[in-house]
C-alpha cells in the first residue's frame, strides 16, 4: 500500500509541474497592449505624442533631410561618400536607396499612428481630443505633403495624370493596406488640403512651436497652395498666420543665433520637429555631415564632433558674399587655417570648407538640432511668391522680400533696381527664398515647381563642377523603394 | 540501473589518462608465471587449506586502482583493494578470484600456487559500450537508435580556448563552427546539418548535467554528446529544431582522493594570411598614378599602423581539481584560471571558474547530487577602433611625436580620412565588461520500487552582467561631450524543475524502458543603461556635475516555458531497439490561440552482428543498423512577445520631453512554434576490432518557420511574424576511427566529413525572396545562404574599365550576355555561389610510443564563398586615397595600358563607375584546410615521480592554428558562415603553449 502511494506522489508532483503556473502569459516592461492604448483621453494624447516621436526617428528626419536638401545648389559634396546619400547629392538615384527605404516606412508609420487616433475621437469630441484630432489630421497632411514631394513629379507636372504616393486614410481594411495603390498628385494634394482645412478648424489650442496648432497648419496650407499655384489661396493662409500675433521675426541682433537656443521661447518658428537634450544624435545628426567644432561654435578638423563632409557651395557662399554684412553668412563656418579658407583636397578640384552650421549646437550641443519646418520668414516669402506672381502685386511681393533683406541687414530692393539688373521680381523672389531659406529643403522644390533648371557650377564630387538639372528630368524625384514595390504590386515604380 | 554508477565512474577513466579507447590490457597470466614457493600454514583445526594471496590491481596506464571489490567465487569473501591498489585475501587452492570494479570489465583468476597475483584491469570503454548522456536517461552507444556524436573532454581540450563552441571546431561530423573574430571576448556560431530556419535562431539546444541552459566551463567537461537527429533528440524535440549538445561535467569516483593540476601557458600571434598592407613607398608610388593632390611631404613618414594595433598576447589557464569519495557519496571540486590577451592591443579576456559537484547516496532508496559552479569573467575590448585603423590608416601620418608622445590627430596635417591615432585614444579611454554566472542544480533520484525511479532535477541560474565605457575628454572620442561614459548593467535569473518518473524492466529477452517528465522554466532579466557626459578627466565615475546624453533606459523581460513527454525504450534480445517518444510543450512567446506544440519521434535499430547467423562473420565486430523519424520544433530567436499587438512606451515613443506610446508590434495571435520534420537513416559498423566507421544521411524539412514577413509600410508596421516557409537540409556524414597500430608503437586516425545541400522550397504567399535585392536574398529553389549580385566580369582591356554581365533576354525569352561598364546596367543574379560550405570535416591523428604522445588535428571547411567586403576601402582602385591600400595578392595586377589583360581596373581618384561595389570581384573563395593543432607530450618516468609521491606527471607542447592552407586574399578565410562576410576582421590567433599535467 505504501509504494501505491508513493507512485501517486510522484506521479500527483509529475502533473503538478506541468499545470502550476502553466501557460501563464506575460507582458512586457515598456510596451503595452495595442487593445488598451486608446481607451481614455490621457491614452490618446499619450499616443498622439507617439505620432509625433515616430516622425521625430532618425529614419525619417535624416535620411528624409538628404531628400530635400542634398540635391540642391546650396551644398556641396566635399569628399567621396559610400554612404547611399552620395546618390541623391550626384543625381544618380537607385531603387534600392536606404534613405528612401528609411523615409517611405517611418512616415507610413506615423501616418498609420495617426489614423488609429483620427479613429478613435470622434469628430463631436469633447474640445481637447478634438485638439488631438486635428493634432494627427495635421502630421498626416505634412507626412503626406513631404511624400508627395520626394517621390512624385511637382505639381506643377501634369498632377491629374502623373502618379503620386498611396494615400493612407483612416478606416482601410487589411487588405486594403496591403495593396494600396498611388493616387495622382492632385487627389493627394487635395486629400492633403482636406486634411490641413479639417485640423484647423479642430484644433483650438495655442500649443508650442514643437506640436501642431491651428496656425500650423494654417502655415502648411500656405505653402501646400503655392506649390499647387493657387496663389490667392498661399496669401491668404499666410497672412492668417502673420496676423494671427502669435510669431514675431526675430531681430537682426538675434537672427544669427535662431538656431541655438532652447526652440521652446522661438517667436519666428511655427514648427520645429523638436529634439530634446537626452536626443543627441551625435555623428548621426544632420550637422555633423556639415559641421564639426566644439560646443563654442568654432569649427575644427574633420571628425571632431562630426563628418563635416557637406558644405555650403561655393556658388551661395559667392552670391552671399555679395553682401559681406549679410547676416545668413552667419550659419555658414568657414574652416580656416591661418586666415586662409580650407579646401578639402580629397576631390579635385578642391571644395572649400564652408562648414554649415544650421543643424548644428542647440541648447550647447554640438549634433542637436530640432530642424525648424515651418518659420514665419517663409510665410512672408510665401506671399511674396504668390503677388510675384499676380499682375500688379510686384511691390507687394518686394515689400515682403524688404522685410526680408533688412533683418538680414543687407540693402533693399527696388523695382526700378530689378529692372536696371534685368531681373524679374520671381527672380528676387526666388534669390531670396535662396538666400533666406538656404539648407532649409526649399531650394530644388522652388527651382523646379517654378520649371527653373538647377545649376551646379562649383566643385563638389560627381563628374562634372557644371551640372545642370532640368525640371523635367526624371532623376529630380526618387524611385519608391523596391522593396516596398516587391511587397506591394501595386505600386507603380518611377520611370 | 546500472547505467548510471557507471556512467558517474566512465567518465572519471579520461581522468586518469586515457584516450576513452581502452583496448590493450597486458594479459594478468602472462605478468604472473613465476611460480611462488607455497607459504602453507597449517593449524590444528585446519580442514581447508587456505593460501594468502597479495598483490595489487592497476589500470592500463599502470596506475593502482583502490576500491576493487576481490571476491571468492561462490562465498561471501571479499576484500577491497587499499589506496595503493593493494589487497590481501586467503582462500583456498582452486578457487576463482573475482576481481571488479565499476567502469571496468570483471576478471576472474583461479588460484594455482600463486602468493602473489597483480592484476590489470581492463576499462569497459569500447565505441559501443561508451556510456551515453541522451538526454533525460543514459544508454550504452549499441542501444541508441538515433544519431549522436560524443566528444570526450580530453580530445575537446587539445585547442586553448575558453569557449566550448571554438575546441568543438572539426571535431563531430554535421557540426559546423565558424567563428567571425579572433578576439579572446567573442564567441563562435554552431550550425548542426545546415541551417534550417530564416529568422529563428539557428544555434542548437544547450543542456548542462539533464538540464536545459546552464553553465559550465570546458576545464570541467567529461563529454560532450551531440544529438542530431530526430530519434536522439526525441525528449528535447519541442526545441531541439538545430541539434542538441549535451554538456556533462566531471564528477568523482569512489577510491583514494586524486587531486590534479593541469597548467599551460604561452603566446598568441595575429595570423595575416596572404593579406599585407602596402607602406609608404608603395602606397606613394601606386597613388602617383592617379592622384594629382599627393604631395612629396607624405613621404616623411612610414607608419607601420598594423604593428602598432597587434601583439604578442600571453595566454594563461591553469586548473586544480580534486574529486574521489566512497560508495556513498563522491565529489569533484575545480577551480580554474584562464587569462587571454588578444593579438589586438588592450583587448583581453579573464575567466575564474569554480565547480563543486557532490552526490551522496542517502539511503538505499535515495541518492542526491548538488552541483555548485560558478564563472567570473573580465573583458577589456579595445577602446580606440585600433582594428578598423590597422587596416586603413595611412602609413604618410605618424603615430608619434619627436618626443615620442601620441600625435593628436584632431590637428594639423593629417591624410588618413578618419584622423584617427588609436595610440592617442589608448591612453585614456576603455571599454571593458565583467559577468558574474553562477549555477546550483539539486537533483534527488528516487527508487520507489525495484522498478520504478522518481527523479526531480531543480536548477536556479543567475547572470549578473555590467559593461562600461569611457571616452576621456582629452580624447578625440570624448572631446565633443567634455568626456563621456556608458554604463549598462544587466540581471538574469532562469528557475528550472524538471520531474521524471521511469520504469524499466526486463521480461525474458524483452526490456522495456518508459519515462514521463513534467517540466517548468521560467526566466527573468532586467537591463539598466545610462549614457553620460560632462565628466573630469580620467574619471569615469558620475558625480553631481555629470550630465545625460542620452535618456537612462530600463526594463525587464519574463517568459516560461512548461511540458509533459512521454517515451518509451523497447529492446528484444539486444538485437531490435525501438524508441518512442512523444512531448507538449508550451511557451509564453507564442499566441493565445495556439501556444503549445506537439511533437513525436520514432527510431528504430537492429545490432546485425547481435544475430545468432552472424556469429561467424569474423571481420565484422559489430554491426548495426538505425533508422529514424520525427517532428522537432524551434522556439528561439524570436522577441519574447512575438505574438502581441503593442504599443511601444520606450524613449524612442517620446516627444518634446513628453512619455508617449506608438504601434510597435503587430498582433498575431496564431503564432506557434516552428516544426521540422527529420529523417535519418545510420550505419554503425566495426572490423576486425581496429576499425569504426558511422554513416548517416538525414532529409531535414523545416515548415511552418518562424519567419518576419515583411509588410508593406502602408500597413504601419515592418512586418508580422507568421509560421510560413519551407526549408530543406539533406546530407551525409561520416566519423571513421581506425587504430592504425595498437603495439608498443599506438596510431589512431579520426575522420569525419559532412556534406550538406540546402534548399528554400517556400518563403509565403506567392512571394520567391524573403529580402528582395539583398546579396543573400534567401530564394525559393536557391540554397539560403546564395549569393546574389552582378557578375564580375574583368577589366576592358581597351581602356581600363570595369565590366559587368548584362544578361538580357529578347522577345522569345533567349538570353543573351553582353557586357557593360555601367554598374546600373549590371544584372543582378544568382551566382550559384553560397557562403555554406559544400562540405566540413576534421582529421585527427594521435601516436603514441612508450612515454611520447603526439596528436595532430586539421579542420577543414570547402566549397564556401566568403564575400570579402573590407576590399571596398583597401582595393579600391583610387576611389579613396584616404585609405591604405592593400598589395596585390598573387596573380593580380592592374590595367595600365590599352591591350592589358588584367584583374584590377585603371585607379581613377574619386571614380564613380563603382568598380568595387557589390559584384562577384569580391567574393572569394573561402575554403580552407587548417592545422588547427599540434600537441606533443611526454610522460615523466614513474621512478622519477614516485619519490615525490606524484602519480603521474606530464608535460607538453602545443600550437593552435600552426599552418594555413587557402586562396582567399584577407587575413584569414574563416568567418561567420552564415553571413558569409569577411569585415575588419579580427584576424584568429596562432599560439603556442607549454603545459603541464601533474596527477598526486
Amino acid at each position: 500500500m505504501k509504494i501505491k502511494y508513493l507512485i501517486a506522489v510522484a506521479v500527483v508532483s509529475l502533473l503538478i509541474t506541468g499545470n502550476t503556473a502553466c501557460k501563464k502569459t506575460f507582458n512586457p516592461s515598456t510596451a503595452i497592449d495595442e487593445n488598451s492604448a486608446l481607451t481614455s483621453e490621457a491614452d490618446i494624447e499619450t499616443a498622439t505624442i507617439g505620432t509625433y516621436a515616430l516622425f521625430k526617428a532618425e529614419a525619417y528626419v535624416r535620411s528624409g533631410y538628404f531628400f530635400t536638401e542634398y540635391p540642391t545648389d546650396e551644398v556641396a559634396q566635399g569628399q567621396n561618400s559610400s554612404d547611399d546619400l552620395s546618390n541623391i547629392y550626384k543625381y544618380t538615384p537607385i531603387k534600392t536607396s536606404s534613405h528612401a527605404a528609411n523615409f517611405w516606412s517611418s512616415a507610413y508609420k506615423s501616418i498609420s499612428a495617426a489614423n488609429r487616433v483620427i479613429e478613435a475621437i470622434d469628430d463631436n469630441a469633447s474640445l481637447p481630443l478634438r485638439q488631438l484630432k486635428g493634432e494627427n489630421l495635421y502630421i498626416r497632411a505634412m507626412l503626406h505633403f513631404n511624400l508627395v514631394r520626394i517621390f512624385a513629379r511637382p505639381y506643377s507636372q501634369n498632377p491629374t495624370v502623373n502618379l503620386g504616393v498611396p494615400i493612407l486614410k483612416e478606416g482601410l481594411t487589411d487588405d486594403e493596406k496591403l495593396t494600396l495603390a498611388r493616387s495622382n498628385v492632385n487627389t493627394v494634394y487635395d486629400f492633403i488640403v482636406a486634411d490641413l482645412l479639417k485640423a484647423s478648424t479642430l484644433m483650438n489650442q495655442p500649443k508650442s512651436n514643437s506640436f501642431a496648432s491651428k496656425e500650423v497648419a494654417y502655415a502648411l496650407l500656405s505653402r501646400v497652395y503655392l506649390y499647387m499655384e493657387k496663389n490667392a489661396e498661399s496669401i491668404e493662409y499666410a497672412d492668417k498666420v502673420i496676423n494671427s500675433g502669435r510669431y514675431n521675426l526675430l531681430s537682426s541682433g538675434e537672427y544669427p543665433t535662431y538656431f541655438r537656443g532652447a526652440p521652446d521661447g522661438n517667436k519666428e518658428t511655427i514648427f520645429c520637429i523638436r529634439h530634446i537634450k537626452t536626443e543627441d544624435r551625435g555623428f548621426s545628426a544632420i550637422g555633423s555631415m556639415y559641421f564639426s567644432g566644439d560646443a563654442s561654435g568654432n569649427a575644427l578638423n574633420q571628425a571632431a564632433s562630426g563628418w563635416g563632409e557637406i558644405y555650403a557651395s561655393k556658388k551661395l557662399y559667392d552670391a552671399l558674399n555679395v553682401n559681406p554684412q549679410d547676416l545668413r553668412l552667419k550659419f555658414i563656418s568657414p574652416l580656416t587655417e591661418n586666415g586662409v579658407v580650407k579646401l578639402n583636397n580629397k576631390i579635385t578640384p578642391n571644395a572649400p570648407m564652408y562648414y554649415i552650421n544650421k543643424y548644428s549646437l542647440q541648447e550647447g550641443i554640438v549634433n542637436l538640432s530640432s530642424p525648424v519646418y515651418l518659420r514665419l520668414a517663409e510665410m512672408y516669402l510665401n506671399k511674396a511668391e504668390a503677388n510675384a506672381k499676380i499682375s500688379g502685386k510686384e511691390q507687394l511681393a518686394l515689400d515682403d522680400v524688404n522685410k526680408i533683406r533688412t533683418r538680414a541687414g543687407i540693402p533693399i530692393l527696388t523695382l526700378a533696381g530689378l529692372a536696371t539688373s534685368g531681373k524679374s521680381v520671381l527672380d528676387a523672389v526666388l534669390e531670396e527664398r535662396w538666400f533666406e531659406l538656404s539648407f532649409e529643403g526649399h531650394r530644388a522644390y522652388d527651382l523646379f515647381r517654378n520649371n527653373r533648371p538647377l545649376i551646379r557650377n562649383y566643385p563638389g564630387t560627381g563628374t562634372s563642377t557644371n551640372q545642370i538639372v532640368q525640371p523635367g528630368d526624371s532623376k529630380i524625384i526618387a524611385f519608391i523603394p523596391q522593396n516596398e514595390v516587391d511587397k506591394n504590386n501595386k505600386l507603380i515604380q518611377n520611370p | 540501473m546500472k547505467i548510471k554508477p557507471l556512467l558517474l565512474l566512465g567518465g572519471v577513466v579520461v581522468l586518469s589518462f586515457n584516450n576513452g579507447y581502452a583496448f590493450t590490457t597486458k594479459s594478468t597470466t602472462e605478468n604472473l608465471n613465476v611460480i611462488s614457493v607455497l607459504n602453507e600454514k597449517l593449524t590444528e583445526d585446519n580442514i581447508v587449506q587456505l593460501t594468502r594471496i597479495t598483490g595489487t590491481v592497476k589500470d592500463k596506464a599502470g596506475l593502482p586502482i583502490p576500491g576493487v571489490s576481490i571476491s571468492v567465487k561462490n562465498t561471501k569473501v571479499g576484500v577491497l583493494t587499499d589506496n595503493n591498489g593493494k589487497y590481501i585475501i586467503d582462500a583456498e587452492v582452486g578457487s576463482i578470484l573475482v576481481f571488479s570494479f565499476t567502469g571496468f570489465k570483471s576478471q576472474e583468476i583461479r588460484i594455482e600456487n600463486d602468493t602473489s597475483i597483480d592484476v590489470n584491469l581492463e576499462e569497459m570503454s569500447t565505441e559501443l559500450g561508451t556510456v551515453l548522456v541522451v538526454g533525460y536517461s543514459t544508454k550504452k552507444q549499441s542501444e541508441i537508435s538515433g544519431s549522436v556524436s560524443v566528444v570526450t573532454g580530453e580530445k575537446l581540450r587539445d585547442v586553448t580556448s575558453n569557449e566550448l563552441s571554438s575546441l568543438l571546431q572539426g571535431k563531430a561530423p554535421g557540426v559546423v563552427v565558424s567563428t567571425a573574430s579572433g578576439s579572446p571576448t567573442s564567441g563562435s556560431n554552431i550550425i548542426i546539418r545546415g541551417a534550417g530556419s530564416i529568422n529563428a535562431s539557428t544555434d542548437p539546444l544547450i543542456v548542462v548535467d539533464g538540464n536545459i541552459g546552464g553553465n559550465y566551463n570546458p576545464t570541467d567537461v567529461e563529454t560532450i554528446t551531440i544529438l542530431k537527429d530526430a530519434a536522439a533528440t526525441g525528449l528535447y524535440g519541442s526545441r531541439a529544431a538545430n541539434g542538441v549538445i549535451i554538456v556533462t561535467t566531471k564528477t568523482g569516483k569512489a577510491g583514494v582522493t586524486k587531486v590534479d593540476f593541469n597548467s599551460s601557458m604561452g603566446y598568441s600571434e595575429a595570423s595575416t594570411g596572404n593579406f599585407k598592407l602596402m607602406n609608404t613607398a608603395q602606397l606613394y608610388d601606386y597613388q602617383s598614378k592617379f592622384y594629382t593632390g599627393l604631395t612629396p611631404e607624405r613621404l616623411n613618414n612610414d607608419t607601420d599602423w598594423w604593428n602598432l594595433a597587434f601583439r604578442t598576447g600571453m595566454v594563461n589557464s591553469h586548473t586544480a581539481s580534486a574529486s574521489g569519495g566512497s560508495e556513498n557519496t563522491k565529489f569533484y571540486v575545480s577551480g580554474n584560471y584562464y587569462k587571454e590577451e588578444g593579438t589586438l592591443i588592450n583587448n583581453d579576456k579573464t575567466g575564474y571558474n569554480f565547480r563543486t559537484n557532490i552526490s551522496q547516496k542517502l539511503s538505499e532508496k535515495f541518492n542526491l547530487s548538488v552541483l555548485l559552479n560558478g564563472i567570473f569573467t573580465k573583458d577589456n575590448y579595445n577602446a580606440s577602433g585600433a582594428l578598423y585603423d590597422a587596416y586603413v590608416n595611412l602609413p604618410f601620418d605618424p603615430a608619434f611625436n619627436g618626443d615620442l608622445t601620441p600625435v593628436d590627430s584632431r590637428y594639423g596635417t593629417w591624410y588618413g580620412r578618419d584622423r584617427d591615432n588609436f595610440m592617442h585614444t589608448l591612453q585614456y579611454n576603455t571599454s571593458k565588461a565583467k559577468s558574474l554566472n553562477v549555477s546550483a542544480d539539486i537533483n534527488l533520484d528516487y527508487k520507489i520500487i525495484k522498478n520504478l525511479t522518481f527523479s526531480t532535477y531543480n536548477r536556479g541560474k543567475l547572470v549578473n552582467y555590467r559593461s562600461d565605457s569611457f571616452s576621456d575628454k582629452r580624447s578625440k572620442d570624448g572631446a565633443t561631450n567634455n568626456g563621456s561614459a556608458s554604463a549598462s548593467t544587466s540581471y538574469t535569473n532562469t528557475f528550472l524543475t524538471s520531474n521524471r518518473l521511469r520504469y524499466s524492466n526486463t521480461f525474458g529477452k524483452h526490456n522495456l524502458a518508459v519515462l514521463a517528465v513534467g517540466e517548468i522554466e521560467y526566466g527573468y532579466a532586467e537591463s539598466l543603461g545610462a549614457n553620460v557626459k560632462n565628466l573630469p578627466a580620467g574619471r569615469d565615475a558620475f558625480s553631481t556635475a555629470t550630465d545625460i546624453v542620452t535618456n537612462p533606459t530600463s526594463g525587464n523581460d519574463t517568459y516560461q516555458f512548461s511540458k509533459y513527454l512521454g517515451q518509451a525504450d523497447y529492446n528484444y534480445d539486444n538485437r531490435y531497439f525501438a524508441v518512442a517518444s512523444y512531448v507538449t510543450e508550451y511557451s509564453s512567446r507564442f499566441g493565445s490561440n495556439n501556444p503549445s506544440g506537439n511533437f513525436y519521434q520514432l527510431g528504430a535499430s537492429w545490432i546485425i552482428s547481435n544475430e545468432a547467423f552472424f556469429k561467424n562473420v569474423k571481420p565484422v565486430t559489430s554491426l548495426k543498423l538505425r533508422a529514424s523519424y520525427g517532428t522537432t520544433g524551434n522556439a528561439y530567436g524570436i522577441g519574447y512577445y512575438a505574438a502581441l499587438g503593442l504599443y511601444s512606451i520606450s524613449s524612442g515613443a517620446s516627444y518634446a520631453g513628453l512619455p508617449g506610446a506608438a504601434p510597435s508590434q503587430k498582433a498575431n495571435p496564431d503564432l506557434t512554434w516552428e516544426k521540422s520534420k527529420a529523417a535519418n537513416i545510420g550505419l554503425d559498423i566495426t572490423l576486425f576490432k581496429r576499425i569504426e566507421l558511422s554513416i548517416d544521411a538525414y532529409h531535414k524539412q523545416a515548415a511552418s518557420l518562424l519567419f518576419f514577413r515583411p509588410l508593406p509600410a502602408t500597413t504601419g508596421y515592418n512586418g508580422v511574424y507568421e509560421n510560413v516557409g519551407n526549408v530543406r537540409n539533406r546530407g551525409v556524414e561520416f566519423n571513421l576511427t581506425t587504430k592504425n597500430f595498437v603495439k608498443a608503437f599506438k596510431w589512431e586516425t579520426n575522420f569525419n566529413m559532412a556534406f550538406n545541400r540546402n534548399k528554400v522550397l517556400e518563403v509565403n504567399q506567392g512571394r520567391n525572396e524573403v529580402s528582395n535585392g539583398a546579396r543573400q536574398p534567401i530564394a525559393v529553389g536557391h540554397d539560403m545562404d546564395e549569393w546574389f549580385m552582378p557578375v564580375w566580369s574583368g577589366v576592358n582591356p581597351d581602356n581600363g574599365a570595369p565590366l559587368w554581365e548584362n544578361r538580357v533576354k529578347d522577345a522569345d525569352g533567349k538570353e543573351f550576355l553582353s557586357y557593360t561598364s555601367n554598374y546600373n546596367a549590371a544584372s543582378r543574379v544568382y551566382t550559384g555561389k553560397s557562403s555554406a560550405p559544400k562540405f566540413t570535416g576534421g582529421l585527427s591523428n594521435n601516436f603514441e610510443y612508450k612515454n611520447f604522445s603526439l596528436s595532430t588535428f586539421f579542420n577543414f571547411v570547402y566549397g564556401n564563398y566568403v564575400y570579402n567586403e573590407s576590399r571596398f576601402l583597401f582595393d579600391s582602385d583610387g576611389l579613396y586615397e584616404s585609405y591604405n591600400q592593400m598589395q596585390l595578392a598573387s596573380g593580380w595586377n592592374r590595367w595600365e595600358k590599352p591591350g592589358d589583360l588584367v584583374t584590377h581596373p585603371k585607379p581613377v581618384h574619386g571614380r564613380a563607375d563603382n568598380a568595387n561595389a557589390l559584384s562577384t570581384r569580391f567574393l572569394e573563395d573561402g575554403s580552407y584546410i587548417r592545422l588547427r593543432n599540434v600537441t606533443l607530450g611526454y610522460n615523466l618516468p614513474t621512478s622519477w615521480l614516485t619519490k615525490a609521491k606524484i602519480n603521474k606527471a606530464r608535460i607538453f607542447i602545443s600550437g593552435d592554428n600552426i599552418w594555413t592552407l587557402t586562396k582567399f586574399s584577407g587575413t584569414d578565410p574563416e568567418v561567420e558562415l552564415r553571413t558569409g562576410e569577411s569585415y575588419i576582421k579580427y584576424p584568429i590567433s596562432r599560439k603556442l603553449l607549454f603545459g603541464l599535467n601533474v596527477s598526486l
